[in-house]
């Protein structure tokens, strides 16, 4: 197992390595850059002034160069300044990162409170009311953009109520129940799709484990129901279910942009879209990195769960 | 469905019931009430909080209420004219010499944020800045206002609290100018590039906390050299980058006052419907919607070709089709009621565009056969715009306005990031764009968007004649006479397709009715300093 950890570490590693020079390059190879853009907001253009602003960007160096003074200065947690605003850039990802990380966190509680028990509803009651109801809810969760969701949320919470969440971020030590309001809808709206996949996942896997011999078996020797379906079945089907759960937590990290925009939370994701359309280089490659790491710790996460859900799988 | 004269009538008789109504409850208030922080709508992040180096809304909203200028626009008339520059920093002024020395008394014992004391100093170090005078040692990052005081020859200050500018030739306009959301007096003890990440002024309001994408707050500035102001204790700017947001964010009470132009019709009907006692002004923004032709590229060097494209396009049906009659039709300056130099309606009509439609269109092929082009060989051209909504949607009109001429127009979207880059290398043959103006003034107006070697004169219009027609109007003291000399120039732009203009966009601001003292003004650059707004709740 240590060997498995150390070798997955070792890969991750590597993987990370080479998204951070495929981050770099792919950011200036992309039309435009920071200078373009201040210009851009002051609406006019001078060679002379654009070269000179350029200059002191360090962005006349060679990209090589560029790459090895921002890798260099990584490794020793140094994420540099941002070019827009002229502050150090931890000093504006730090505090957004809690916030995207709570947000995505509990869209994954919805979606596991909603799409887990619905998903063995629907494959233990297969082809009833019930069954047909809850494959509705979830063909609808998974063709609902959460971006239309929340603005529907928003649009339903105003027109019904005269209210919406507040609109600046409440620390949970300030106000807790109005920070659970703030996040409590964004949670909803970007937890339904993925409850439904949870939902459809759990239902086809259940239904896969319920036909399996020793399910029947178990049946046969008199065991209740309810002990089949939770104890037995439920176990292996959750498999595949894992597997989701993690690459979607992954997505969220990074999927939030749309959703963090219409309730106006001020995480990471809306951040890093700012970043991206400002060229804000040392701000995105850092927030990019950070994703990534993300991504490559979840799946680690999940393949190391594989062994604890299912003893026949182990690593050598 | 209304006429288009109709539409008019409604808007123009909207606006003056506007103007009228504004100022009336301007005049009908309540007795102010001190106290309260102010919710203010916010769009998106300014790009820096310095605002002379900047050239958009968002940074003027948003910062204005820290800074003073030497005068400013009458907050309480909506309006901007020369009648209504009152004294900001500066308690009176003075013309001599025959229109070539301005002379400021400033008002004595002002303080900045940091407690230093200002003077006429920081009065000349502001505009010797701009202007790039000789012996300046720091210089700001970005410029884009060097042009509105390059008559000044000299700035003298023989006292802390007396400025003398002296120009090259007289410049009526320069007031103007100096009123503008955009000529706020800087401190000349902080290097401009602190000044792009914070905030020190002589303001109503201190800047308390900036935090990038969320929030621009503010408190009430207890030593403000203007006594009993502000009324509010402060003034919150919320950042809201989704627009169904920010409507929804201003009709549950989360917010207190629209941004200037983010009222779009939709947004204003939806708005009073929803909350009836809402306060929805009709106001406009200065900023026109126009085509710009490459007048360095064939074909667009020939004027029967630039002439067509300008007359293929009906502007009644632009503002019907894409603004749905939230705009009026006007040549370079800003249409009446609104604006103080905007042609009248006959004057317009006789303009390309303004007309009859089928019979301009009939004239537009004519013109394009005579320069070689018709079915046999259409024109084909590419039209770039920003990938924005707004842009992208009036460029979809234009297009089809081609067409309907056979014109060939391929649309090719262009990021906001290289937008203006784009068209500053003249890397373009026609351009779908928005321009504001920083005051409603012909100087402004015209040296930056019209004159040979202008950075903002994007589509590389010269003519030695105008130009001289510009300055000519620069001098002219006589209003009258100078309102001639305007309406001159402006039919000659059109004519000569320097950048046709289409339409001029009206804003539906909205404003809780607890909110008192704002008035929106015909531009939205110059009225955010929020020192006599109060509220009621």
């Amino acid at each position: 197992m240590r060997g498995f950890v150390a070798h997955r570490l070792g890969l991750a590693a590597v993987t990370l390595a080479g998204m951070s020079i495929v981050i770099f390059v792919l950011l200036r190879i992309a039309p435009g850059s920071i200078v373009d853009l201040l210009f851009s907001s002051a609406g006019y253009v001078d060679p002379a002034e654009k070269q000179q602003i350029t200059h002191e960007l360090l962005l006349d160096r060679p990209i090589p160069v560029q790459y090895a003074q921002w890798a260099g200065a990584l490794l020793h947690g140094d994420l540099g300044k941002s070019y827009r605003y002229g502050l150090p850039a931890a000093r504006l990802i730090g505090p957004r990162v809690p916030i995207t990380v709570e947000l995505a966190v509990m869209g994954m509680a919805v979606a596991l409170l909603v799409g887990l028990p619905t998903g063995i509803v629907s494959a233990t009651r297969q082809n009833t009311a019930a069954d047909y109801g809850l494959r509705i809810f979830s063909l609808a969760g998974l063709s609902m953009p959460a971006f239309w969701l929340g603005m529907l949320i928003i649009l339903m919470l105003v027109r019904v109520f005269g209210w919406i969440p507040p609109m600046l971020y409440v620390p949970v030590r300030e106000n807790p129940g109005l920070h659970l309001m703030q996040f409590l809808f964004p949670a909803l709206a970007v937890g339904y799709r993925s409850a439904a996949l949870i939902n459809r996942m759990t239902r086809s896997s259940m239904l896969e484990v319920l036909r399996e011999d020793y399910v029947r078996t178990g049946r046969a020797k008199g065991l209740a129901g309810r002990v089949v379906v939770y104890r037995h079945a439920l176990r292996n089907a959750l498999l595949p279910v894992v597997t989701v759960v993690g690459t979607e937590f992954a997505f969220l990290i990074g999927g939030l942009v749309v959703t963090e925009t219409v309730f106006n939370l001020p995480g990471v994701a809306r951040f890093l879209v700012e970043a991206i359309l400002w060229r804000d280089y040392p701000v995105v490659q850092n927030l990019v990195m950070l994703i990534a790491i993300v991504v490559v710790l979840s799946n680690l996460a999940v393949d190391l769960l594989y062994a604890r859900l299912d003893p026949r799988v182990r690593y050598t | 469905m209304m006429t288009q004269h109709a539409s008019l009538r409604w808007i123009v008789s909207a606006a003056l019931a506007g103007i009228l109504a504004a100022s009336s409850a301007w005049a009908a208030a309540p007795v102010p009430k001190s106290g309260g922080v102010l919710n203010a709508m916010h769009r998106e992040d300014p790009p820096s909080l310095s605002i002379i180096e900047e050239a958009t809304v968002s940074v003027n909203w948003g910062v204005m209420p820290c800074y003073n200028n030497l005068v400013m626009f009458d907050p309480a008339k909506s309006q901007e004219t020369p009648q209504a520059i009152i004294g900001d920093l500066a308690e009176k002024w003075e013309w001599r010499d025959a229109g070539k020395t301005l002379a400021f008394t400033l008002h004595r014992g002002v303080r900045w944020h940091d407690g230093r004391p200002f003077s006429s100093a920081d009065v000349k170090y502001t505009f010797d800045l701009i202007r790039e005078a000789p012996g300046m040692s720091v210089k700001l990052r970005l410029n884009p206002r060097k042009l509105w005081y390059s008559q000044i020859q000299a700035i003298d200050t023989p006292d802390p609290a007396t400025v003398i500018f002296r120009l090259k030739r007289p410049q009526p306009a320069l007031l103007m100018m100096m009123a503008s959301g955009y000529s706020p007096v800087y401190p000349a003890h902080i290097p401009p590039t602190e000044l792009r990440t914070r905030c020190v002024g002589t303001g109503p309001y201190k800047l308390r906390e900036y935090r990038p994408g969320e929030l621009i707050e503010y408190v009430r500035n207890p030593d403000y050299f203007v006594k009993g102001r502000p009324y509010l204790d402060g003034i919150r700017f919320i950042i809201i980058k989704e627009r169904g947001t920010r409507i929804a964010a201003l009709q549950a009470g989360r917010l207190d006052i629209m941004m200037p132009q983010e009222g779009s019709k939709n947004a204003g009907e939806q708005l009073k419907k929803a909350v009836p006692s809402m306060i929805i002004t009709l106001a406009s923004h200065d900023i026109n919607t126009n085509l710009l032709m490459n007048f360095k590229r064939a074909p667009f060097t020939d004027a029967r070709v630039r002439r067509a494209l300008s007359l293929a396009i009906d502007r009644r049906g632009f503002i019907q089709a894409v603004r749905q009659g939230a705009a009026l039709m006007g040549a370079s300056l800003m249409p009446r009621p609104w604006g103080a130099w905007g042609l009248g309606p006959s004057a317009l009509a006789a303009l390309p565009g303004n007309g009859d439609g089928a019979a301009q269109k009939t004239e537009a092929r004519r013109l394009l056969a005579e320069a070689g082009f018709g079915p046999a060989k259409p024109l084909r051209v590419t039209l770039s715009t920003r990938g924005i909504a707004l842009y992208v949607d009036m460029a979809t009109y234009v297009i089809d306005q081609f067409k309907q001429v056979g014109v060939a127009a391929t649309l090719d979207q262009v990021e906001s990031a290289v937008w203006f880059a784009k068209l500053a290398r003249g890397d373009y043959e026609l351009g779908a764009n928005q321009t504001g103006m920083g005051a409603d003034d012909p100087d402004v107006t015209f040296y930056e968007n019209y004159a040979c070697g202008s950075q903002r004169n994007y589509s590389q219009y010269c003519n030695p004649e105008v130009d001289r027609m510009f300055d000519a109007q620069s001098q002219e003291p006589d209003q009258t006479k100078r309102q001639a000399m305007v309406a001159e120039i402006q039919k000659r732009l059109e004519l000569d397709a320097a950048r046709p203009i289409f339409a001029w966009d009206l804003d539906y601001f909205a404003m809780w009715p607890y909110v008192h003292g704002f008035v929106p003004h015909n531009n939205v650059y110059n009225n955010g300093r929020l020192q006599d707004v109060w509220m009621s709740k």
